[in-house]
């Protein structure tokens, strides 16, 4: 038995306290005068000494329980060295196979199979091998109970993956898979290159006591490498041609000067390249000069001379115009003049995104003019009924956004389902009097809004509002802006997966002169970009990243201008290898994990094949790191005691703190000595009334 | 007891008399009081002169024939009378160290030595008045003072119990056991005529000895009383605290936890006294057994009964 705190047993000096303290007081023992002893001389002696027999016993009992608290507080323990390793019976093999990107680099990728086979061939009858091939997440790629022949055959299959390296989901996927095992030995082995960028100390991960992890590194040594690491492009549209400007950001990671050539390619053809001479562990711009382009999305490629990790080696993206966000304003029948002219000017400015306006008179509206429409302005009309209606409520169920505005409407007539999405529309408040209310509180969180929160950002204070509707909310709504006397300015509710917007005073100068204000112009296009759902366009995808094409709107447009986006348009999605995949816009199946690299093409279920949206996927450029990381930290990590699973290693003993914090030897000796103490108090008590009895 | 007997009582309190300094005032104050509280007692209503009839014998006084008697009976008796004459009472007084024990002045009790002065003090007093010739030994390993028997000796005894009280409160132990056998042997022989002998101890002494002890006295026709004095706590061992015992004759330590030995202690004290007061009974001593705490008066009250006893046997 070991003591964590040793010092403490000093502590049991104290045990000498009861002893001393009873020889001191029958030092300090009352001395009493009495007229003769003679009686007392004659109590038989036996029954004295059978009275200390019995004080002895408590003072037994107590230096016990001190001796046992003092034990307690010296944290013993009880040292094992590795007991429970079994050497002999079958063996349960976890091969964990490395396939990300880096493992293309040189020859590791056939070293690293060469290394699976061969622990695959070692393998004796009775044992029990799994494979997982892992690189951002893992995955068994062997049937259960596969025979050895079986599982080779599973390693001739692996590919190479374009994805980073994540070693936690492996470690822990293998864990559990020794965990379950009721074989005798349990291994676990793991082919990598041990780059350090997958790496994260995860110390949630154990495995079971026992098992072995035996590291195969195929990294380590001088590596160099060079990589096209970001693409950047510059699309200017004010010419007869859109001309794109391509810029590329070559990365060397190895100790030499390199000398690379980087080509760009457009629409699968080398259109320019160039020479250039990278540093050692240095970084490189490359500018390509401006080329037109098609007015649609293209595919665009910078690649340079291919060295040893050739995944690297071609970055790939897609020009694409800014697809318009469509607007549709809603006018009354008979409108005031200009009544949507703000607005529909204010959105027409700007490119990114460039809004595409169309406005009609209410009484014009039919349900094919909804159709594609990402965004709804209802201005100063009521929502439409009928199939108008019916349209629009699937719009806004499938995403869209719709902005009312209700002005003067007397809204007492609008539909009953319109009235329970959107705030109760009050009286008109007039504000002429005092020269106009203002925008006093404004939710700078909110996306509207977040742009205007830096400071000269936007004012919002000299816009006047002489009328507006007193609005008030219903449950499921949120506040946006306020004025300065509370009401509420605008006010959103989530609908389905689309937006409701209401605005409690007009959008031309009619009741305020916020059209007439700088920042009216940024508020729409910020209203805009919100309510319809816009997003910036990715140029290009990682590999792993999951696409929600729900989110990206650009992508899906094209193939369902004209009719409604709901969950039930299916579209196609191919990957590089050829392998198609039936995708929607919306509803279960409009999110895909990316894994390959190269173009997917996202097409309508009648557009012929080459013609559709082109999505590039690259490989993580964090692969590209090819920093190596010590074996034996993952084998520590993972084998180290220091965790909730007491387990064991053959090459990391536990510590002494740790050893004592699983025994909690302390704990039973406390509780002992607790009892011990009730046992001392039970007996002293009965002593004493025996005694005084 | 009568409400007077009771007032009488509470004022003859140990520790009340314990704040009278002079002995005689105290003796006084105990005896008066005392015959004051017993003038209704029905003891005192059997005193009379006449003691028994006898045949007549040729020679005596035909004076002295009951001719009542000799109306009913038709024979001759004589009329025996008390003799009018005064006796000796020897007062003899333990004063070995053990008799030091019990003086307490928080609680106002006195020491058995001093209860003991008080006690002899006023037994003398009493038998002074009886115009007794009165006498005092008191002893230790051997006779320590002696007052000779003599009706004028009433001040003298009182100022030697008053020495013996002072003296004894400031003594030393001395070592060694005090008997009664050695005293008690040489006083018998100072004994010419018959005496009633009062003997106050502790009695901390095998009971066989004391009655041996006793012998030399009471075999010299000597009447005796015999007052066993002892403490509340030696009675009652009621001690709490465990402490070293120092025997206050032989100076030996012995620790004790009162608590585990109470019970036989007792029962050894109870077993003594009774032996003591068997062997007495046998040896037609007067026995009684006094608690240093309890008032005087059962003490007078011991020796006035045993005194008219003895006097009716003459």
């Amino acid at each position: 038995m070991n003591f964590l705190a040793p010092a403490f047993l000093a502590g049991l000096a104290a045990i000498a306290v009861p002893v001393i303290i009873h020889l001191i007081h029958r030092e300090r023992r009352v001395v009493v005068e009495f007229p003769s002893l003679m009686f007392l001389r004659r109590i038989p002696y036996r029954s004295v000494r059978r009275q200390k027999i019995r004080h002895l016993l408590l003072l037994l009992l107590r230096c016990i329980a001190l001796a046992l608290l003092v034990a307690a507080f010296a944290r013993p323990f009880f040292e094992r060295r590795r007991a429970g390793l079994s050497t002999t019976g079958a063996r349960e093999v976890v091969v964990l196979l490395d396939r990300s990107s880096s493992m293309g680099y040189a020859d590791r990728w056939s070293k690293a199979k060469d290394a699976a086979r061969k622990v695959v061939n070692g393998l004796s009858s009775g044992d029990r091998a799994t494979l997982v091939l892992f690189a951002s997440d893992a995955s068994v790629a062997s049937e259960p109970m596969a025979t050895p022949d079986r599982i080779t055959a599973a390693i001739n299959a692996a590919k190479l993956s374009a994805e980073g390296t994540r070693y936690g989901g492996a470690l822990k996927l293998a864990s559990q898979i020794v965990a379950a095992s009721n074989l005798p030995r349990r291994e676990v082995v793991l082919i990598s290159d041990f780059q350090k960028i997958g790496w994260a100390n995860h110390n949630e991960i154990v495995f079971p006591q026992g098992t072995t992890v035996t590291p195969v590194d195929l990294g380590g040594g001088a590596s160099s490498d060079v990589a096209v690491s970001q693409v950047t492009t510059d699309r200017d549209s004010t010419g007869e041609r859109d001309r794109v400007t391509v810029a590329a950001r070559l990365i060397n990671t190895g100790g030499a000067t390199k000398q690379v050539a980087a080509s760009l390619a457009i629409g699968g053809r080398d259109v320019q390249t160039q020479r250039v001479t990278l540093p050692a562990s240095g970084v490189l711009q490359v500018a390509f000069t401006s080329i037109a382009v098609p007015s649609g999305a293209t595919k665009g490629v910078v690649h340079i001379t291919p060295d040893s990790l050739a995944q690297d080696d071609a970055l790939n993206f897609t020009i694409a115009p800014d697809e318009a966000v469509p607007v549709l304003i809603v006018e009354p029948s008979s409108p005031r003049e200009n009544q949507s002219l703000f607005l529909s000017r204010a959105l027409a400015i700007g490119d990114r995104p460039s809004f595409r306006i169309d406005v009609k008179r209410v009484d014009a509206v039919t349900p094919r003019d909804l159709d594609g429409r990402a965004l709804i302005v209802l201005d100063e009309v009521a929502p439409p009924t009928g199939p108008v209606g019916a349209r629009l409520r699937a719009l806004v169920d499938g995403g869209g956004g719709v902005i009312v505005v209700p002005g003067g409407n007397r809204t007492e007539t609008w539909p009953v389902e319109w009235r329970s999405l959107l705030p109760i529309v009050g009286q008109i408040v007039d504000r002429t009097e005092d020269a106009g209310g203002t925008l006093s509180s404004l939710d700078y969180a909110h996306p509207i809004f977040e742009i205007f929160n830096a400071p000269r950002s936007g004012d919002f204070s000299t816009a006047r509002f002489y009328r507006y509707r007193a609005l008030s909310l219903q449950p499921g709504m949120t506040i946006i802006a306020r004025f300065d006397d509370g009401s509420p300015a605008l006010v959103e509710r989530l609908v389905g997966r689309g937006k409701l917007l209401t605005w409690a005073s007009t959008v031309d100068s009619y009741w305020t002169n916020l059209p007439l204000q700088p920042v009216f112009l940024p508020f729409v296009h910020q209203l805009g970009k919100h309510a319809g759902r816009y997003a910036d366009p990715r140029p290009s995808f990682t590999a792993g990243d999951v696409l929600d094409l729900s989110r990206h709107g650009e992508l899906t447009a094209p193939f369902l201008s004209g009719r409604a986006v709901d969950s039930t348009t299916e579209l196609v999605l191919e990957a590089p290898s050829g392998a198609r995949e039936r995708v929607t816009a919306t509803g279960a199946n409009h999110m895909i994990t990316l894994r390959e690299q190269g173009f997917y093409e996202l097409r309508g279920r009648d557009t012929p094949v080459g013609s559709g949206r082109p999505i590039a996927v690259n490989v993580d450029p964090t692969e590209s790191d090819l920093s190596h990381l010590d074996p034996q930290d993952v084998v520590v990590a993972v084998t180290t005691v220091n965790k909730q699973n007491p387990l064991g290693s053959e090459t990391i003993a536990a510590t002494p703190q740790d050893q004592e914090q699983r025994q909690k030897v302390w704990w039973y000796l406390l509780l002992s000595a607790l009892l011990l103490m009730g046992a001392e108090t039970m007996l002293s008590n009965r002593l004493s009334k025996a005694m005084s009895s | 007891m009568t409400a007077p007997a009771q007032q009488t009582t509470s004022y003859l309190d140990p520790s009340v008399l314990a704040r009278i300094g002079n002995l005689e005032l105290l003796a006084r104050t105990v005896v008066e009081g005392f015959i004051n509280g017993l003038h209704r007692s029905p003891l005192l209503g059997a005193s009379t002169d006449f003691a028994e009839h006898r045949a007549y014998m040729p020679g005596d006084d035909i004076r002295r024939i009951d001719w009542r008697l000799f109306a009913r009976s038709d024979r001759h008796y004589v009329k025996e009378y008390e003799a009018d004459t005064n006796t000796n009472f020897n007062v003899i007084l333990d004063i070995s160290p053990s008799m030091r024990y019990g003086a307490n002045p928080e609680e106002g009790r006195p020491s058995k030595l001093t209860y003991a002065c008080y006690l002899a003090a006023c037994l003398t007093y009493f038998s002074s008045l009886q115009r007794d010739r009165v006498a005092l030994a008191t002893i230790d390993h051997d006779i320590v003072d002696y007052v000779p028997p003599s009706a004028k000796h009433l001040q003298l005894i009182l100022h030697t119990l008053d020495r013996v009280d002072r003296k004894g409160r400031d003594a030393k132990a001395t070592p060694g056991r005090s008997t009664l056998l050695a005293p008690l042997r040489k006083l018998s022989e100072t004994m010419r005529r018959r005496s009633l002998v009062v003997l106050i101890s502790d009695f901390y002494e095998d009971p066989d000895q004391v009655i041996d002890a006793l012998g030399h006295v009471r075999g010299r026709g000597n009447d005796m009383i015999v007052f066993h004095l002892l403490d509340p706590r030696e009675l009652n061992f009621s001690f709490s605290d465990a402490s070293n015992f120092i025997d206050m004759e032989t100076g030996d330590k012995m620790p004790v936890i009162p608590e585990y030995l109470r019970q036989q202690y007792r029962e050894l004290v109870r077993q003594h006294t009774d032996t003591l007061a068997k062997r007495m009974g046998e040896s037609r001593a007067d026995y009684a057994v006094f608690d240093t705490s309890k008032p005087l008066d059962r003490a007078l009250f011991a020796f006035l009964g045993a005194r008219q006893r003895f006097s009716r046997v003459r």
